[in-house]
């Protein structure tokens, strides 16, 4: 026997069709058993019962519809979610974004879904290039979460989907926003006037909730993969995406978040810009203001600088908008706690664009910034285990990744990582970010918790203070909760900084001595 | 331009007062459901077929499908217009305000007895199993374990509550959130019938309201959004129009006025109805037995 299980986010169908298609689904031949009901503890509860508990069923939540199938074997589960699809799709129209069904191969979703014009890959690398071939050979845009995908494969397949007009975002593209559907990382933000396309997931991510809490709103939110503009592949996608941005009619202003490009890519898309009848902000972590100015385009050195110069840009009114000035007062107030001896900021960053954009505001300020992710080979970590002056880790980078999920979802290593950090007396800081949104852990907060409590005991048994600043990312949309997520980050004695840009230059200016 | 006929009083005054902007959260055949930005709750825009309830306006159409409204839809409201996207705008000049207003609990329940003999009897007829209702044929083994699980869990916290050990009451309450099929869990509807019989004007529960707020308060994670609403707004007695009558009916010496108003709840949903009902019946019987007040 197999048991199957899908599970439909934010997915509400009415009793009445619920019950019904649980009685048909039952009936569908070779279907010993199926379970069609919302993701709810309890509800959970009498599946692990029945002795039917999965991994997906475990991860869904109280918005989900669950769809739980035991059935001889893989092929007859298979066909069971077929059938069960086409009588959902008979009896409700689900609501935007929440369609999906599983099927084992591409050619089978293509044929079963004629409507479908995107497909997302997560299989392995080794077998991603294959399947990506055969979406976009099918007239699917792609989106590859895949890594570990040979840059030879992703060249190829983005010159294909060029040729064709299609979207090639990724390999290892962890966040779009598409006709206003949240693929993968992705938060939930208004619709708006404002197109993003981004070489870097949580720089987007954040880039999209700063836009949506300034009172903007996206239109679409194209990723590349962190590859993109790099020489060999030459930023077709970070160019064609501009390029279908600038044609787009309901986009207004474009932003483009990226680390710098390889300068032979980086003068393509200043190139771009300047044909550009849209004003573009450019936020290149790290970039040049003036090649950017000189192309026409609006620089932005930090994230929520970038979002606000394209909510302005989109027609926002300044005076409504609260921009969340640094709380100088607090910075202060730490300072005064801390004592000489605590002078390192240790930045434990699940997002890498997050970690790369804290890291940069401590190097304006401090020349021993040390990173898992430095570009400078002399500030590279040695040893990533060991934390050297200032050192921001990205735990999304690959040493972390090998055979552990990302840390968006499984915040383990970190934790081990936060108490480590938090018994060294020269640590004054520890910074970090909790991402909300769709694919992440439901409750991060509360996953750091227990570890952000007993390292502030720990500190105060050794009278010392111990700042510990989180930021949140997300929007009062997203599933988690993003109130409670603040609350108990305050509850446990911590910081909340309201943005990314924010809780990188707090984290620099309380470890600065004798301002 | 759709006219509203009716409306909570509240959602109304929120209308004409102060600002409504979110997005729509889900669409149904004959209701959509919005996100409010300002205060976070979900509010109902429902067809005229739909009776009054908390949070919900009544509009003069008789299905949204062909709308083309989907979830995540813009909506703001200005000069007593709400716009969802450029799909639809609803004006609320003409709509008649209506307000949950639950009755009095009697002195004298010699009626209310009666009357419940005759609702159990006309429930274990026609009312929907599957949900608190166990169903006595074809049960898979799914549907078994719920079943055995909300009759345990109910039983426990009916004892409780019998016994007058509120405290202890809680946590059965609380296990049944989120529990059972359907878009509304059968957990659920049941603690909106129990919700409503104890906030009868009189009824020994209705000044224990820290019994309801740390239901309602757990209810936030445990169950879906759309079923939180429900559960949020009974737990200050804000019930929907239908359960005010079939609760009238039952106070009432007029079969007729009862069958007709009982059908009209047992219609809701699938077997949310029927499990809105029970409960009711439940909190009822509660009431009688426990006499007087806490």
């Amino acid at each position: 026997m197999t048991v199957q299980v899908v599970v439909k986010a934010n997915t509400y169908i009415d009793s009445v069709s619920l019950m019904s298609l649980s009685t048909k689904a039952n009936q569908i031949e070779g279907v010993e058993q199926a379970i069609i009901a919302m993701g709810t503890e309890m509800n959970k509860e009498v599946i692990r019962n029945v002795g039917l508990m999965t991994q997906e069923v475990e991860e869904a939540r109280t918005s989900d519809l669950m769809i739980v199938v035991k059935a001889e074997n893989e092929e007859m589960c298979e066909s069971a979610f077929v059938g069960i699809e086409e009588l959902l799709t008979k009896k409700n129209k689900p609501s935007k974004g929440s369609s999906e069904v599983k099927y084992s191969t591409i050619k089978s979703a293509a044929e079963n879904i004629p409507d479908a014009n995107l497909a997302i890959i997560a299989v392995n690398g080794m077998y991603a290039p294959r399947e990506a071939r055969k979406a976009l050979e099918n007239n699917l845009h792609v989106m590859m979460f895949s890594d570990n995908v040979s840059i030879e494969d992703e060249i190829a397949l983005k010159q294909l989907a060029h040729e064709k007009g299609l979207l090639m975002m990724g390999p290892d593209c962890g966040t779009a926003i598409i006709g206003n559907v949240a693929l993968c990382f992705a938060n939930a933000v208004r619709k708006g006037n404002i197109g993003i396309v981004g070489a870097s997931g949580t720089g987007s991510q954040e880039l999209s909730v700063r836009i949506h809490e300034f009172g903007g709103g996206i239109t679409q939110l194209i990723g590349t993969g962190g590859r993109d503009l790099s020489e060999e592949v030459g930023g077709i996608m970070m160019l064609d995406g501009i390029k279908a941005l600038q044609e787009d009619e309901a986009t207004k202003v474009i932003v483009l978040v990226s680390k710098p490009p390889a300068p032979i890519v980086e003068e393509k898309v200043l190139a771009q810009i300047k044909k550009s009848a849209k004003p573009v902000v450019v936020w290149f972590v790290g970039g040049d203001e003036e090649k950017v100015t000189k192309a026409g385009g609006h620089f932005a050195k930090m994230s929520k600088e970038a979002a606000l110069k394209a909510v302005l840009l989109a027609g926002a009114d300044e005076s409504k908008i609260n921009k969340r000035a640094l709380n100088l007062p607090l910075v202060e107030e730490v300072r005064a706690k801390l004592k000489p001896e605590q002078k390192y900021i240790r930045g434990l960053f699940s997002g890498g664009t997050l970690c790369d954009e804290a890291m940069h505001i401590a190097m304006e300020k401090f020349d021993n910034v040390y990173s898992n992710i430095q570009r400078e080979p002399e500030f590279r970590l040695k040893d990533v285990k060991v934390s050297q002056d200032h050192t921001f880790i990205d735990f999304g980078d690959d040493q972390f990744t090998q055979g552990k999920p990302h840390p968006m979802i499984d915040p383990s290593t970190r934790i081990e990582r936060f108490i480590q950090e938090a018994k060294d007396p020269s640590v004054g800081v520890i910074v970090m970010d909790f991402v909300l949104g769709f694919g992440a852990h439901e409750d991060p907060v509360g996953a750091m918790l227990p570890a952000i409590i007993e390292a502030k005991q720990l500190a105060e048994d050794e009278g010392r203070h111990l700042e510990i600043i989180g930021y949140i990312l997300g929007t009062e949309l997203d599933s988690q909760n993003i109130e409670g997520q603040i609350n108990k980050l305050l509850a446990a004695g911590a910081t909340h900084a309201s943005s990314s840009q924010n809780a990188g230059l707090l984290a620099r200016e309380f470890v600065v001595k004798g301002e | 331009m759709v006219s509203a006929r009716s409306g909570d009083v509240d959602f109304i005054q929120r209308v004409i007062h102060s600002k409504l902007s979110g997005f729509v959260h889900s669409t149904f055949k004959r209701t959509l459901n919005i996100q409010c930005l300002e205060d976070g709750e979900l509010y109902t825009i429902a067809c005229n077929e739909i009776d009054n309830g908390p949070n919900t306006l009544i509009v003069d159409l008789a299905s949204f499908e062909d709308m083309n409204i989907n979830a995540y839809d813009e909506v703001h409201s200005d000069n007593n217009i709400i716009s969802i996207g450029n799909k639809m705008s609803i004006t609320i000049d003409r709509a008649n305000s209506w307000e949950s207003i639950l009755p009095t609990y009697p002195a004298n329940t010699d009626v209310l007895k009666k009357n419940i003999k005759i609702m159990k009897q006309y429930i274990e007829i026609h009312g929907k199993s599957g949900g608190i209702k166990s169903k006595s044929v074809n049960e898979s083994p799914f549907e078994q374990e719920m079943s055995k699980m909300i009759q345990e869990r109910k039983g426990l916290l009916t004892d409780e509550l019998v016994k007058k050990q509120l405290h202890h009451a809680v946590p059965h309450a609380v296990s049944l959130l989120g529990l059972g099929p359907g878009l509304t869990p059968s957990g659920d509807d049941f603690l909106v019938g129990l919700f409503t019989s104890f906030h009868l004007k009189n009824s020994p529960f209705v000044n224990y309201q820290w019994f309801f707020e740390e239901i309602e308060r757990a209810a936030k994670t445990a169950t879906n959004e759309i079923s939180y609403i429900a559960i949020k707004k009974a737990s200050v007695g804000k019930i929907r129009e239908s359960i005010i009558a079939l609760v009238n009916g039952l106070l009432e010496e007029n079969e007729e006025h009862l069958i007709l108003s009982l059908k009209k709840v047992l219609n809701i949903g699938s077997s949310s109805g029927t499990d809105i009902a029970l409960g009711i019946l439940t909190g009822l019987e509660t009431n009688i037995k426990i006499g007087g007040t806490l």
